[in-house]
């Protein structure tokens, strides 16, 4: 199966070339067109309690689409907001990603949803983080360009802008700088975040979108 | 290779020759080695089963991870990193170092320990602050409410009130009733020294047996037949109206409306919103809400209407004389509960009311020159 990112990182969409037999799982409405030869079947994300649990901790979709097809075709993944998209090989290992960013994933992937605890909430990451597992190629998106990182030791990252990470990363929340500068600074709480591991960031963040349209609605 | 007795974990291995730099891995702590074997070997490009081993006695230990129980062993060199969150890995290495790591995994424990304590500590000072944060906002806006009902022009009241009183079904007297007469009199005279002169008075007689007169912001008033059947003179009449003239004058109905309507009436206030503010002021007004105020507003509008009546030349006193009356001969009068029940505390009132009168310089009282008697049997 041949996955290309095209138009990135705007208007990032994922080509999925697919031959027979081949199968890919997507977040429900992330398809954009497809070829005549792909078949989709819907089914529950993981058990129907744990959709549940992803649609309204996780904020994804109670149902997952599997597409297949029994000779060739492509299909055009996209997800709602503009921005870029990033591909993860897991060989085994986790990697969490925030609330909405899942798109799509190989089909030995285990989707769950773990608790991520009230420093995340704090951090603007939610109280909840999707878990992925297992083996394949995990694909998720972000608002804006998406940039990794890969950290030894401390690193900040400014709140709502860590779209996924890999369990050995530690977080903590911290104030930008002192008391003042961090709250009159337009910084407020950062993200402390402390290796070994991976960071994938966003160059933009959805509080900073609302904040922005907010200015013009009142 | 793993002999049936060894327990083996989850977990993972970061080193530079697997691709990407990380693999999930099984690991298990067995001869004095933590030993980790990927998961899926056949990325390894050499064919042969692939293994990573620190020795115990080399191992440099960390704590961390997204669930901060992460254990992280890692060679001195730190190019191999071997990392574990399973609850029995820690047990395992303390096991098999015979002592060894046992202080360094405590330490790394009690640090984690320490972290969440102050992560909770602040945690709640903020949500301490917070609270504080809303419950001064909260009545700082209603205080700041207060204040913008005041602001606010008087037409907004006067809306209200006739909004509200067009769809209250009353059954009114006419115009030229001798009845509608003396109340409208009494309006006339007191209307000059309102606070508010300009505002559009306006007073329906309604006949009803029950002792009750109320009043609807911007200076719509209803005064029962029964109150005017148990008035002793036509100005205990006047008490009561001027009482009733000040709650719409000091405006206490829009300051009911912002208190029932909260935090939301004080926001809408303050940026100019009053358009929720008269769907809800009408809606209030119509369940009578509206006719009943708090104890501090009846005491601002019994001295407010004292102060009404002595600048019209019409004696304070007819009004508390009015209060005690009813308070006196309510177990005798049908219907009076019902403006006593909105009206209560009255024994203090009726000193409150007393006390201002002596307060004031003594004046020529000028009596309403009524046939009142005439008055009170074209009601029955």
């Amino acid at each position: 199966m041949e996955v290309e990112i095209r138009n990135r990182p705007s208007f990032a969409n994922l080509l999925v070339n697919m031959q027979a037999g081949e199968r890919i799982i997507a977040e429900a409405d992330a398809m954009a067109s497809m070829s005549s030869t792909i078949e989709m079947s819907t089914r529950w994300n993981g058990g129907v309690f744990s959709a549940i649990a992803r649609r309204y901790l996780g904020s994804e979709s109670m149902f997952v689409n599997e597409f297949t097809t029994a000779s060739a075709g492509h299909i055009v993944l996209t997800q709602p907001f503009p921005g870029d998209m990033a591909c993860v090989e897991l060989q085994g290992n986790t990697i969490f990603l925030q609330p909405g960013a899942f798109i799509a994933c190989e089909t030995g992937i285990h989707l769950g949803l773990g608790w991520a605890g009230w420093k995340s909430y704090i951090a603007g990451e939610g109280l909840f983080r999707l878990k992925l597992s297992g083996r394949g190629r995990v694909w998720f998106g972000a608002y804006g360009a998406i940039f990794t990182r890969e950290i030894q030791n401390e690193y900040i990252v400014d709140t709502g802008h860590l779209v996924a990470y890999e369990p050995t990363i530690g977080i903590s929340i911290g104030l930008a700088g002192g008391i003042f500068s961090s709250f009159f600074g337009g910084e407020g709480l950062v993200t402390r975040v402390r290796g070994p591991g991976k960071i994938y960031m966003q160059s933009r963040s959805f509080d900073g979108l609302a904040a922005w349209t907010n200015s013009y609605l009142y | 290779m793993i002999s049936p007795h060894d327990q083996t974990f989850t977990g993972g291995v970061f080193h530079e020759s697997i691709p990407n730099g990380r693999v999930g891995a099984h690991i298990r702590v067995s001869r004095g080695e933590i030993v980790a074997e990927p998961m899926y070997n056949d990325t390894d490009s050499n064919g042969g089963t692939l293994s990573f081993a620190i020795p115990i006695r080399e191992v440099q230990l960390d704590m961390g991870g997204a669930s901060g129980k992460m254990i992280f062993c890692r060679t001195q060199d730190k190019s191999l990193t071997i990392f574990c969150e399973e609850r029995g890995f820690a047990q395992a290495l303390e096991h098999e170092s015979a002592g060894i790591l046992g202080d360094r995994l405590k330490s790394l424990r009690g640090s984690l320990r320490k972290d969440n304590r102050r992560f909770m500590f602040w945690v709640g000072v903020s949500f301490l602050a917070c609270l504080v944060f809303c419950v001064v906002g909260y009545y700082s806006l209603l205080a700041s409410a207060r204040v913008a009902v005041h602001a606010l022009p008087t037409n907004v009241d006067e809306q209200i009130g006739k909004a509200a009183i067009q769809q209250m079904i009353l059954n009114r007297l006419p115009r030229d009733h001798q009845a509608s007469e003396l109340v409208q009199k009494i309006v006339e005279r007191l209307k000059p020294h309102a606070k508010y002169p300009e505002m559009d008075f306006q007073i329906y007689v309604v006949p009803n047996s029950e002792v009750n007169a109320f009043a609807l912001p911007g200076g719509q008033m209803v005064v029962y037949t029964g109150l005017i059947e148990n008035a002793e003179s036509p100005e205990q009449i006047a008490g009561v109206i001027a009482h009733e003239m000040s709650h719409a004058t000091l405006r206490h109905g829009l300051q009911q409306i912002s208190q029932s309507l909260g935090i939301v009436a004080a926001v809408q206030l303050l940026i100019g919103d009053v358009g929720g503010l008269l769907a809800f002021g009408t809606q209030l007004a119509q369940q009578s809400v509206m006719t009943s105020y708090s104890r501090t507003a009846e005491t601002e509008a019994d001295l407010e209407g004292a102060r009404m009546l002595y600048a019209a030349k019409l004696n304070p006193k007819a009004m508390a004389d009015f209060f005690a009356k009813l308070k006196h001969e309510h177990g005798d009068i049908p219907g009076a509960i019902s403006w006593l029940s909105t009206h209560p505390q009255h024994e203090d009132r009726i000193d409150a009311i007393n006390r201002f009168s002596e307060s004031l310089a003594p004046v020529d009282f000028v009596p309403i020159d009524v046939d009142f008697n005439a008055i009170k049997k074209s009601v029955k």
